[in-house]
């Protein structure tokens, strides 16, 4: 079986890997939380379980989707434990916009509020496609649902966020 | 049978950055939903800018495997874990402690994802007014001696607003990314996903400029990066 995680040179290839796809693990695990802190957590627990688990991956490009799919066990284990109460929104925009706004444009800001209030189901899949480069027939593998179902989101997705924005597309009235 | 207009929107507001051939074909001949499509991958933009939250940095100072690196694991279970995996936590922990990688040559390169088929070989000069509101908003010049500009648009980049153009040149079309806000301090050489490109320091930032696979960029790069006036 290849393993090309195996070993001292494994093991200096995957620190490599992981430290180049980082800040995009820290990002999907932000978005899965909406929280730094939780995001930080759920990060470092993913990345001991792969360091532990590296020598099965058999393929290079298995691994971000693979860690991809730690990290949301990871989140969901987090949340089973700790039993977040539920906020609302804004709180949540309120409590993570100091580190958010840092330098950031005013419309990158609106923009990301929309995000934080889109529903689990259509916020994931637009993540993995949009900040992730992942294909719907990529999406819906890791989600565990149909192409059609991942589609389906998508647009509403991006429907759900245009009606936050106020925006109106060619060939629509406002 | 091409598709109509609803089932077109259907399927660009689902991916927009990868349209079938039935797609394509209902783009070609219907400006309305064309013009759908590049609202959409617009939005997309804003998206991608948004969804690029900060990421913290890692605490330089806290490269062993201890409570100061990991703070919000519970002490007890992490000595569990640290003495079950003792030898490889160290390296492992250098993963997420030793301080971010810049990525701006692959955040260069999935931008361009984001705007499928713009980097075509063109005879048609982009609209001169658009031209003027580009260079306009990113504060800069850009000398028409380095090529024809056949793309302009502003675009959302890392939370700030760039030009982005396509220049046609003697290699052939090339993108330029004027960087205002993303400094390097050499030159920065890239290929991956089907493109070849160079980040060079420019003015107060970096100028990126990419090509397709293949492309020669050594002569190209230096004089379309010379040729953004600041």
């Amino acid at each position: 079986m290849n393993a090309p995680f195996a070993g001292k040179q494994g093991e200096s290839a995957f620190a490599r890997l992981c430290e180049e796809l980082r800040p995009d693990l820290f990002r999907f695990a932000f978005w899965l939380a909406r929280d730094r802190q939780v995001a930080d957590d759920v990060v470092q627990e993913a990345m001991l379980r792969a360091w532990r688990s590296r020598g099965s991956v058999a393929d290079t490009s298995a691994v971000k989707p693979w860690l991809l799919t730690i990290i949301r066990r990871e989140h969901a284990r987090l949340f089973e434990r700790k039993r977040f109460k539920t906020v609302q929104v804004d709180e949540l925009i309120d409590s993570e916009s100091p580190e958010l706004a840092a330098e950031e444009e005013q419309e990158t800001m609106d923009v990301r509020r929309a995000i934080f209030a889109l529903e689990d189901d259509y916020r994931e899949p637009l993540v993995l496609q949009v900040l992730m480069g992942f294909t719907t027939e990529q999406i819906a593998g890791q989600l565990g649902l149909t192409q059609g179902a991942v589609l389906t989101r998508l647009f509403r997705a991006r429907q759900k966020l245009r009606r936050q924005l106020g925006l109106t597309t060619s060939g629509e009235s406002a | 049978m091409t598709m109509d207009c609803v089932e077109f929107r259907r399927a660009a507001g689902a991916d927009p950055g990868h349209l079938g051939v039935e797609a394509t074909a209902h783009r070609d001949v219907c400006p309305t939903c064309a013009e759908f499509l590049r609202q959409t991958l617009e939005l997309d933009q804003r998206i991608l800018a948004a969804l690029r939250v900060p990421v913290p940095e890692r605490n330089a100072a806290a490269v062993t495997p201890n409570v100061v690196a990991f703070p919000r694991i519970e002490r007890r279970r992490w000595m569990a874990l640290a003495a079950s995996i003792a030898g490889g936590v160290l390296v492992g922990s250098l993963l997420w402690v030793s301080g971010p990688r810049a990525s701006l040559a692959q955040d260069v390169v999935r931008h361009m994802a984001h705007e499928p088929g713009v980097m075509v070989m063109s005879s048609a000069p982009e609209d001169a007014s658009q031209v003027e509101r580009v260079m306009e908003r990113g504060g800069i010049r850009f000398r028409s001696d380095a090529g024809m500009v056949s793309y302009a648009q502003t675009c959302q980049f890392r939370g700030r607003k760039v030009p982005h153009l396509v220049v046609q040149t003697d290699a052939g079309p090339v993108t330029v990314m004027v960087l205002r806000n993303e400094k390097v301090t050499a030159p920065v050489q890239f290929a991956e996903q089907g493109y070849v490109g160079t980040i060079l320091p420019a003015g107060p930032g970096s100028v990126a400029v990419l090509g397709p696979t293949g492309a020669d960029l050594s002569q190209v790069a230096a004089r379309v990066a010379a040729a953004v006036v600041w």
